[in-house]
């Protein structure tokens, strides 16, 4: 009893001279899978030395729609000290005046400068990137060991890689060469293989150029050819889900899907590569999908959350970050980690993505101004050109019209 | 004159709470939301007054001229048909039939499953190889057999009818005795006839229709402003499917009230249930269509969570509705919201519910004859 007693005065104690002494800062980010990850790295990681510097972190996800919820937050002086900035959003987010930027604050240098480049507005830092995705190729060993047919490599070309695909699909009806979706976060990887992007010099868009019609053709293809089908048809949530359910022989996706396959597929034989490459520019492409952690400049406690930030982009956070399957760490110095050199399938997988990001043509995941809302007219093409309701050229005509409107709107 | 005056004091004291609620949250916001639709605000930046430059650029904004277009077919639409359907089934629940406390629960559940699980549930039914396109598949499979079985029970029930008038006995053309022996010697007839392979279900390619990702717009002969975005379609046929059964709790409530008397001297004079239906249900529910009428069309010009959620599943432009309009324009893309041009369309959207609610009021009287 005297014992109990002692520890829960004990903690008493611990609780009051906490709440005198510390200071606590609000961390924001997403919901879904991510606070469970978060919490963990906050308890186990780094929590304990920040609270020796008299620094509690209370974190806080958003589960709705994060970029609606963090700048109303913005605005109303309610957002958290430290939170997520995601790079599709970012121009956006930095706009509002709200962040801080980082310069003399955080040393830049570690960081990857192809991720920084996309936190870097006027040579002001508004954020620093917290771990990185590409795009791979992940494909089922069995499937083409059943089928006979080589694994796909990062020497292949988009004929030589349609051909295996091909192979594979004539097996069985109801396994399928590969899994695509209708969206430019997949097909667009291939059209900056043509060389092709985003935007032109003048800020205007070109979706009737050569580069990227020969890209598109290429992806709705496989679709229309029966190599390859959409998830929705096959009553798939995401392409992660054929691959984990032996319905498409190949996903590509980035590191995301590892834990998806450790949790749903445990038995799964899955290998990764690069993507293929374009017979024109025998070249790949890629995109690098980034989120960063920034700090709110109305904050109280801005001090304390600077030193949050770089406790949550240290090496050691970032080293449980990629063990735990979920992105790629955005120090260079990682680049020779121990843990690539494993030979499971995620350490490889993990590794692939990480190469991803510095062969052929890598362009960040953002659109400028307008945000993910770029891909929209393009991913109605993409859908009706893959379920055969009209041909390319009328479909991009269309998508390009709609467009350019788009861009005129976001300029005035 | 104290007595009054405390008496006035007590009312104001327990209207207090909804007053000041009414007043922060309704009045302030709107008055606030008012200026805001003059001005260039942004969230961020102190607002510049810009006068009526936002409801100019308005109409010159296709986006928002598809979603006025969308949310008039789409109230249009959806509250004729709810409010038809509601006042059939309300007809039909009012009879005096077995087990009808099941159908008037199993009718309401609609209504209480929460809106976002519909929409995900229909979201699956409406896949290429979802259920709407089985069924359409098996119905064209099947369609020789229901043929032959449709043609045999307008046969025999001619033939029957014409009997019994031969024998100078009074029979309808729908008589229920006769159609029930039709129905089954039909049914039998079909049977034997797939039994000994005279007909057979047809091999026929999958129906493919798609329901969402599309920019398709039936009826492609009508003029731009008349048609409706197939997946806009989608959406009005869940919306009917959840919005019914509330609508049929208001007028089964005003039919309770309908004296049995009418009904039994209308068919005392020879009226069909059909024609009880029109002339004597609609008139006596009259106030009620009113009410329903009214709430269907505000509830529609507003729709927006069924827009929210099918979301990417869906072209933008084929379900945007103008309440999501003014959502899509507060967080566009990656760019400070448009908090000005996002107020001007909700003030919009509130002037055209006002004005098309005071309109029906022309058509739709709120008293019924007396």
């Amino acid at each position: 009893m005297t014992k109990i007693r002692n520890l829960l005065m004990a903690l008493a104690a611990l609780t009051l001279s906490a709440a005198l002494a510390q200071t606590t800062v609000r961390v924001q980010g997403y919901g879904g899978g991510d606070p469970a990850i978060v919490q963990r790295l906050i308890d186990e990681v780094i929590g304990s030395d920040l609270a020796k510097q008299g620094i509690t972190i209370k974190y806080e996800p958003i589960e709705t729609d994060y970029n609606a919820v963090l700048t109303n937050a913005l605005s109303a002086g309610t957002a958290g000290d430290v939170f997520y900035i995601p790079g599709e959003t970012a121009p956006g987010i930095i706009a509002t005046g709200k962040v801080l930027p980082l310069n003399g604050l955080v040393d830049t240098t570690p960081f990857i400068d192809s991720l920084m480049s996309v936190y870097t507005v006027g040579g002001k830092v508004y954020g620093i990137p917290k771990d990185f995705n590409t795009l791979a190729v992940f494909y089922n060993k069995d499937i083409f060991d059943a089928a006979g047919v080589a694994y796909p490599t990062a020497d292949d070309d988009w004929n030589s890689f349609a051909d295996k695909l091909k192979k594979v699909s004539q097996m069985e009806p109801d396994i399928h060469g590969a899994c695509l979706p209708a969206d430019f976060a997949r097909m667009g990887a291939f059209a900056y293989a043509n060389g092709w992007t985003p935007f032109q010099a003048d800020g205007s868009a070109n979706l009737l150029d050569p580069a990227f019609r020969q890209a598109f053709d290429f992806y709705t293809g496989l679709v229309r050819d029966g190599v390859a089908v959409q998830p929705s048809d096959v009553g798939a949530g995401w392409p992660g889900d054929c691959l984990a359910h032996e319905q498409a022989a190949v996903a590509i996706e980035g590191a995301w899907i590892l834990g998806f396959l450790r949790d749903n597929a445990p038995n799964l034989q899955y290998g990764s590569t690069l993507l293929p490459k374009s017979p024109n520019t025998g070249t790949s492409g890629n995109f690098i999908y980034t989120v960063a952690w920034g700090v709110n400049a109305d904050s109280p406690v801005r001090d304390a959350a600077v030193k949050v930030l770089q406790a949550l982009t240290s090496p050691e956070a970032q080293q449980f970050i990629l063990e735990q399957g979920l992105a790629i760490p955005s120090r260079k110095s990682l680049a020779d980690n121990p843990y690539f050199k494993q030979d499971t399938p995620e350490a490889q997988g993990n590794l692939t993505v990480f190469d991803g990001a510095t062969h052929g043509n890598v362009l960040g995941f953002q659109f400028g101004s307008v945000g993910t809302d770029y891909m929209t007219p393009i991913n109605n093409a993409l859908n009706e050109v893959m379920t055969g309701q009209s041909d390319a050229g009328a479909a991009l005509q269309q998508a390009q019209q709609d467009l350019e409107s788009l861009l005129q709107r976001s300029q005035n | 004159m104290g007595m009054r005056r405390r008496e006035f004091a007590a009312a104001y004291l327990f209207l207090a709470p909804f007053l000041v609620t009414l007043g922060i949250f309704f009045l302030f916001a709107t008055a606030r939301a008012v200026y805001f639709s003059f001005t260039n605000y942004d969230l961020f930046n102190a607002p510049t007054w810009v006068g009526l430059r936002n409801y100019a650029e308005l109409f010159r904004d296709d986006l928002f001229l598809t979603a006025l277009r969308n949310s008039l077919v789409f109230a249009a639409v959806v509250t004729t048909v709810q409010t038809f359907g509601a006042l059939v089934m309300a007809a039909v629940l009012n009879q005096r039939i077995r087990g009808l406390d099941f159908f008037r629960a199993a009718f309401y559940m609609p209504s209480i499953t929460s809106s976002v699980v519909i929409t995900l549930i229909f979201l699956w039914m409406y896949q290429r190889r979802g259920l709407f396109n089985y069924l359409g598949t098996q119905f064209l499979a099947y369609l020789p057999l229901l043929g032959v079985f449709l043609l045999a029970v307008a046969l025999l029930q001619a033939a029957q009818v014409l009997y019994e008038r031969s024998r100078r006995l009074p029979a309808r053309w729908g008589d229920p005795a006769l159609l029930v022996v039709s129905l089954l010697v039909a049914a039998g007839i079909t049977w034997a006839l797939v039994f000994y392979g005279v007909i057979a279900p047809r091999e026929v390619r999958p129906v493919d229709f798609v329901w969402l990702q599309t920019r398709r717009e039936v009826p492609g002969a009508f003029p731009g402003f008349l048609r409706a975005p197939v997946p806009l379609l989608a959406i009005m046929l869940q919306n009917v499917f959840t919005t019914i059964p509330t609508f049929m709790l208001m007028f089964l409530a005003a039919l309770q009230d309908v004296p049995a008397a009418h009904y039994e001297a209308a068919s005392l004079d020879g009226a069909t249930p059909v024609q009880q239906f029109f002339y004597i249900t609609i008139p006596a529910v009259q106030p009620v269509t009113f009410l329903v009428v009214t709430l269907g069309l505000i509830g529609t010009l507003q729709m927006f969570d069924q827009v929210a959620i099918f979301g990417n599943a869906v072209p933008l432009k084929s379900v945007i509705t103008l309440a999501y309009f003014v959502y899509n324009r507060m967080f566009p893309g990656a760019q400070l919201p448009e908090v000005g041009f996002a107020s001007a369309a909700a003030m919009f959207l509130a002037a055209l519910t006002l004005v098309i609610v005071l309109l029906q009021r022309l058509f739709i009287r709120s008293e019924g004859r007396r």
